[in-house]
């Protein structure tokens, strides 16, 4: 692996980041009350991003040696990398701005704002593209994979935000159906994109094929099924799928509605979930850099 | 303006590890690293195999994938199409390692920049041949300007009719006779 644990920490916590501003600045709209979610949201933004980034660092070892090199990066533009840095450098001034203003207690510049969704966007589909363009490597050379990155760093952004909110303010997390739903929808699509490309790559391409091979029946088969698949994927499906339900039989009886209003239940079912999407997300963009198989050259 | 490339006759390589150790005389390369690879193929069924060894390494690509993801501009291309590494720009960030089809690029362990070869270009520019070239003990190799049809690889190429390893990934300037 040329990449390896540490990119997959970055690409997951730039995600993850991206993620966690979206779902602040969706619930600070949606949902004015649940002030923990979005004050969660905004605030570990630019602290997963600045892990994210400290990570890159530490992987690129010449530079650590000589720091001011990594000037250079802001050069290429013909290189992912080089606008994936512009992308992460205002999103995470637009991102430390907000936690900064959220800290003191100010009023946010929505324009900020509004830039600083854009860019948590745009983050997120660099970390897709970031291996997405590397035609030696044709699992990765899909079109489906930054969408999937994107689709995964909602999912684990929302996870995120949630998981920590939960922590001081368990009510309010279950309050908010919306996001449960939006949640439930994200985690579907996952599944759908991860085989569909799955399919569609290993038809058209032999690396790509052995690459997919390696994941779900090779070297990696136990951790794709049991790490990413099983607890990454099906079971916050089958727990979010079931709260839904559960909450919509609530709302049929009176004491129900009057427990749903107050937000009771515990808060056992957001940890279990959120904490597998994280656990998920982690080993997804793993398994991709780890079944890595190049185009053959001899 | 010229644009280098070789030939590797690998009918006549015998795999004695020559230019590879050349190479990393000529680039101070400790033992564990080096620009030139040694790969064994088996083609045929038996009893007509055949066995090839193939020495690997930078094939100068023309429209360089390291070249055009190197974040830094640390990889360029020289005019005369070699393709080099500026050591004090890498960062290690190893997308050019990630880029590469052909698995040519090494992280140096002591600095952390991520080199390959660079066609000796120092000894070119004093219009000798690289180490690797003048090494080979059974002139398996040839190098040269390909734009001048005059150029004994060019010629070779011609005679030989050899290809680049993967011709349909992009333009190499490393031709095989195999
Ligand atoms: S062989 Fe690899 S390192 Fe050499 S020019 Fe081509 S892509 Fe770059
Ligand atoms: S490792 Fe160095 S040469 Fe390779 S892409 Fe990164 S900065 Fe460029």
């Amino acid at each position: 692996m040329i990449w390896g644990t540490i990119i997959a920490a970055y690409l997951f916590l730039a995600g993850l980041s991206a993620g966690a501003y979206l779902t602040s600045s969706y619930v600070a709209r949606k949902y004015p009350e649940a002030k923990a979610v979005r004050i969660t949201g905004r605030i570990i933004s630019p602290v997963l991003m600045a892990i994210g980034l400290l990570l890159l660092i530490l992987d690129a070892e010449a530079g650590l040696k000589h720091p001011l090199r990594f000037i250079y990066l802001f050069t290429n533009f013909n290189s992912v990398m080089t606008i994936g840095t512009y992308f992460i450098s205002f999103f995470m001034l637009a991102a430390a701005y907000t936690a900064l203003m959220e800290i003191l207690k100010k009023e946010t510049n929505k324009y900020v704002e509004y830039a600083g969704m854009l860019f948590a966007v745009a983050t997120a589909i660099y970390t897709g593209f970031l291996i997405g363009v590397v035609a030696a490597v044709p699992i990765w050379n899909t079109a489906i994979l930054p969408i999937l990155f994107v689709v995964s760093a909602m999912s684990t952004g929302i996870a995120g935000t949630m998981l920590v909110a939960s922590f001081y303010d368990s009510k309010a997390v279950h309050r908010m159906l919306g996001v449960k739903k939006i949640h439930l929808g994200l985690l579907s699509a996952e599944v759908f994109l991860i085989f569909t490309m799955f399919l569609v790559t290993s038809y058209s391409n032999e690396s790509a094929a052995e690459s997919v091979a390696t994941l779900v029946s090779g070297e990696y088969s136990t951790i794709f099924w049991i790490g990413l698949i099983l607890v990454g994927l099906v079971l916050p499906i089958a727990v979010e799928s079931f709260e839904l339900y559960n909450d919509k039989k609530m709302k049929e009886t009176e004491a129900g509605i009057m427990m749903a209003a107050a937000g009771q239940g515990g808060i056992a079912g957001t940890l279990v979930t959120e904490s597998s999407v994280l656990v998920g997300g982690f080993i997804l963009r793993f398994l991709l850099l780890a079944a890595a198989v190049p185009v053959p050259f001899l | 303006m010229a644009r280098y490339g070789m030939m590797i006759d690998t009918r006549k390589c015998v795999g004695c590890y020559a230019c590879r150790v050349s190479c990393q005389m000529q680039n101070e390369l400790p033992v564990e690293e080096s620009f030139i690879h040694f790969y064994e193929k088996e083609t045929g069924v038996f009893p007509n195999v055949k066995n090839e060894i193939i020495p690997v390494q930078c094939q100068h690509c023309e429209d360089a994938p390291c070249v055009s993801v190197c974040p830094t501009k640390a990889t360029y291309t020289t005019e005369d199409g070699i393709v080099l590494v500026d050591e004090d720009k890498c960062i290690g960030c190893k997308y050019c390692m990630v880029a590469c089809t052909y698995g040519a690029r090494t992280q140096s362990h002591k600095t952390g920049v991520v080199e390959k070869c660079r066609f000796c270009a120092e000894l070119v520019k004093e219009g000798k041949q690289p180490a690797c070239v003048s090494t080979c003990i059974s002139n398996a190799r040839i190098f040269g300007d390909l734009d001048d049809p005059n150029s004994d690889v060019s010629k070779a190429i011609v005679k030989y009719n050899a290809k680049p390893l993967r011709p349909d990934l992009g333009k190499s300037k490393i031709y095989y006779v195999r």
